[in-house]
């Protein structure tokens, strides 16, 4: 069976070998360290070390939400950090987190919910939830589905561009980069276009608002209710289709259930929940557009399988 | 399915909401509200029914202000026979507390235990009936179970905080206010799935958001998810909201009965009761099926209050008395939408005309 591990992300540990006993005790069975400490890892028994450094490494924000709380806002949406858009612009680029406690799960969970090469440095507490999401990760079949995609984006490789495609992930508005307008995509974005205005685009959210405006609800392959913490990342082809749902709350709330809509019909599924047992979906329909679903809980991540 | 409208719901954030009603559930013959008295209130009123004091409620007087305020509304010379006219043996009964402002105002235990009491008392058999609320946190702070029969139910929606297993994915209103990206509220599912009827026991309270919150704003903010939404700086989406959500089936048919527990009051700074200086004692029960006519007379008696305090109307909408400071009475947060009640009557929810509503008062 093909499993995900060729895009699992791995940790990258800079400690001494005599740390062996810490990674050990949390189930870390991989690990990247620096050359000048390969030698030394290699006599661990138990512990496979590969050599790597991070210089050249572009580094991630430690995922999580910030609620602002008692910022004035247009929005009550709390800010989610997220770096899928970086995984969207550079796909083939190297990554690290430096991530403390349980933000490595979400990390790791991030990371290869894209399927990104990145490292996770990590502190002593980040071991075991990082080992247990990397287990997690590893009993999950491997796919190569190609994203669902409902918008073609020109990114102009600007930072008010790269703002803008954190906004669409954030809001879970699916696309890919596009060099230009692909008229089999439901709608195609370019900032500076007369439909969005570069003096729009110095509040990204206005941006991603007239985008999905301008898609509709309707269209959209996925939609997420209950919740303002999760993203998805949903991959398909003809009659299987993937859903990746990440909780950017989840080092420290559970969501209590979110309702899914995707579009297509797909009678069938089946579903991987990190931290718990696998759950049941709960009143599960397929109509003629769309199939929807209840996922009655999500601690950090969860991988959906849905097929014909 | 109830499709209350088909126009795109991501239109402009500035602009109008517009509604999508997705329901399965059929009108029943005669819908709950207005129901079989429109236009129609009864008060109750009586002196000793609760001291200010020490805030302790006078049980018997309570019974006889449910009973005097059944018989009054029905013209039936029993209670029983009252109570008879809107449920069955058969049903499964829904108390619909107000706890928002709990455990200072709230639906009154006293209240809601001499409710469950008379519908035992009509053959219901108390496993049968429901007191329940969206919020357990503000449930389980008043101590229901103590005053009521046993084996009546006590129900949280969200047992945990913003949860979604307890509404149903079938049934919703859906729209977007601000550009929130969860556009659905959907209703209580054991209001959809449980319930036959519900009983509906709002308090007699200002609202910084609506102006007033009394039978529709409990039967619609309190039965549906993922309402706060409608607020967002000084502006609040109440106006229409309340009305839509309370016209949604299959609320509008089961809720048969509106009793507004008017003991307690709030005159400012509502639905909560933080400050006790925005506390009143009307000393009252409201009754009726019709929950326009009903709040039109809230709406008249948190006027008068206010005003007597020196307060300015909840109809004010200039933007000098909008702020965070409302411990001043003359500040809210909200410019608030008390035309949400009249909006509902367009809805065909009741009768707003002062001129059509018949209020018969008692005093024990």
């Amino acid at each position: 069976m093909l499993l995900l591990l060729a895009a699992l992300p791995a940790l990258f540990w800079d400690g001494a070998a005599d740390t062996a006993a810490a990674l050990h005790d949390a189930g870390i069975k991989q690990i990247l360290v620096p050359k000048e400490r390969l030698a030394a890892w290699k006599s661990v028994s138990g512990i496979t070390a590969e050599a790597a450094d991070l210089e050249g490494a572009t580094k991630l924000l430690a995922p999580t939400v910030n609620y602002r709380m008692n910022e004035a806002s247009a929005t009550n949406a709390p800010w989610l950090v997220a770096n899928g858009w970086r995984f969207i612009r550079r796909p083939a680029a190297r990554y690290y987190y430096d991530v403390t406690g349980k933000q490595a799960a979400l990390a790791a969970a991030e990371a290869s919910s894209y399927g990104a090469n990145a490292m996770i440095r990590t502190d002593a507490a980040g071991l075991k939830p990082l080992a247990e999401m990397l287990d997690f990760l590893r009993t999950i079949p491997g796919e190569s589905l190609p994203p669902v995609v409902d918008i073609g984006y020109i990114d102009d490789g600007s930072g008010i561009s790269g703002e803008v495609m954190n906004l669409l992930v954030r809001s879970n508005l699916l696309f890919q980069l596009v060099p230009a307008p692909d008229k089999r995509l439901k709608l195609n974005v370019k900032l500076g276009d007369k439909e969005y205005p570069l003096a729009d685009a110095k509040n990204p959210g206005t941006v991603a608002h007239s985008v999905r405006s301008n898609l509709t609800d309707e269209k959209r392959s996925l939609r997420i209710y209950g919740s303002q913490v999760v993203v998805g990342r949903l991959t398909g082809s003809g009659a299987h289709a993937r859903l990746h749902l990440l909780n950017y709350a989840g080092v420290n709330r559970k969501v209590d259930g979110i309702r899914l809509r995707v579009l297509g019909q797909y009678p069938k599924h089946q579903v991987w929940l990190a931290d718990g047992a696998g759950p049941e979906l709960l009143d599960y329909t397929v109509d003629s557009g769309a199939t929807e679903f209840t996922l009655p809980e999500l601690k950090t991540y969860a991988v959906v399988d849905l097929s014909r | 399915m109830q499709f209350a409208t088909a126009a795109p719901l991501l239109g402009s954030p500035a602009g109008e909401p517009v509604y999508r009603v997705v329901s399965a559930y059929k009108p029943s013959a005669q819908p709950g509200m207005p129901g079989p008295y429109p236009g129609q209130v009864v008060r109750v009123h009586s002196e000793n029914s609760i001291d200010p004091g020490t805030e302790k409620v006078n049980r018997e007087l309570v019974k006889q202000m449910l009973a005097s305020g059944m018989k009054t509304l029905t013209g039936d010379a029993r209670a029983e026979d009252a109570w008879a006219r809107f449920i069955s043996p058969k049903d499964v009964v829904g108390i619909k507390v107000n706890c928002s402002g709990a455990p200072r105002i709230c639906s009154s235990p006293e209240v809601v235990a001499g409710i469950a009491e008379n519908l035992i008392a009509v053959g219901v058999p108390a496993k049968q009936i429901y007191v329940y609320e969206r919020f357990d946190n503000q449930l389980q702070s008043v101590g229901y179970p103590k005053y009521l029969p046993e084996g009546v139910n006590i129900h949280a929606v969200e047992t945990s905080r913003q949860s979604i297993l307890g509404y149903d994915p079938k049934t919703y209103v859906e729209t977007s206010f601000f550009g929130e990206d969860d556009t659905r509220s959907n209703v209580v599912r054991l209001v959809s799935e449980t319930l036959t009827k519900i009983v509906n026991v709002p308090n007699l309270k200002e609202h910084q958001a609506s102006g007033v919150t009394g039978c529709l704003k409990n039967i619609a903010y309190g039965n549906y998810s993922n309402v706060a939404r409608s607020h967002n700086f000084e502006k609040t989406n109440t106006l229409s909201f309340i009305g839509t959500l309370a016209a949604a089936e299959p609320v509008r048919s089961r809720v048969v009965l509106n009793i507004m527990d008017g003991l307690r009051g709030v005159w400012h700074a509502g639905p909560f009761s933080v400050m006790a200086k925005f506390r009143f004692y009307p000393k009252q029960l409201m009754f009726g099926t019709d929950p326009v006519a009903m709040d039109h007379k809230l709406i008249e008696l948190i006027e008068q209050k206010r005003e007597a305090e020196g307060a300015v109307s909840i109809f004010n909408r200039s933007m000098s008395h909008v702020g965070r400071d409302n411990s001043n009475p003359n500040t809210n947060h909200f410019i608030r939408e008390p035309g949400h009640v009249e909006y509902a009557s367009k809805l065909g929810l009741g009768v707003f005309d002062s001129a059509k509503i018949k209020l018969k008062v008692t005093e024990l």
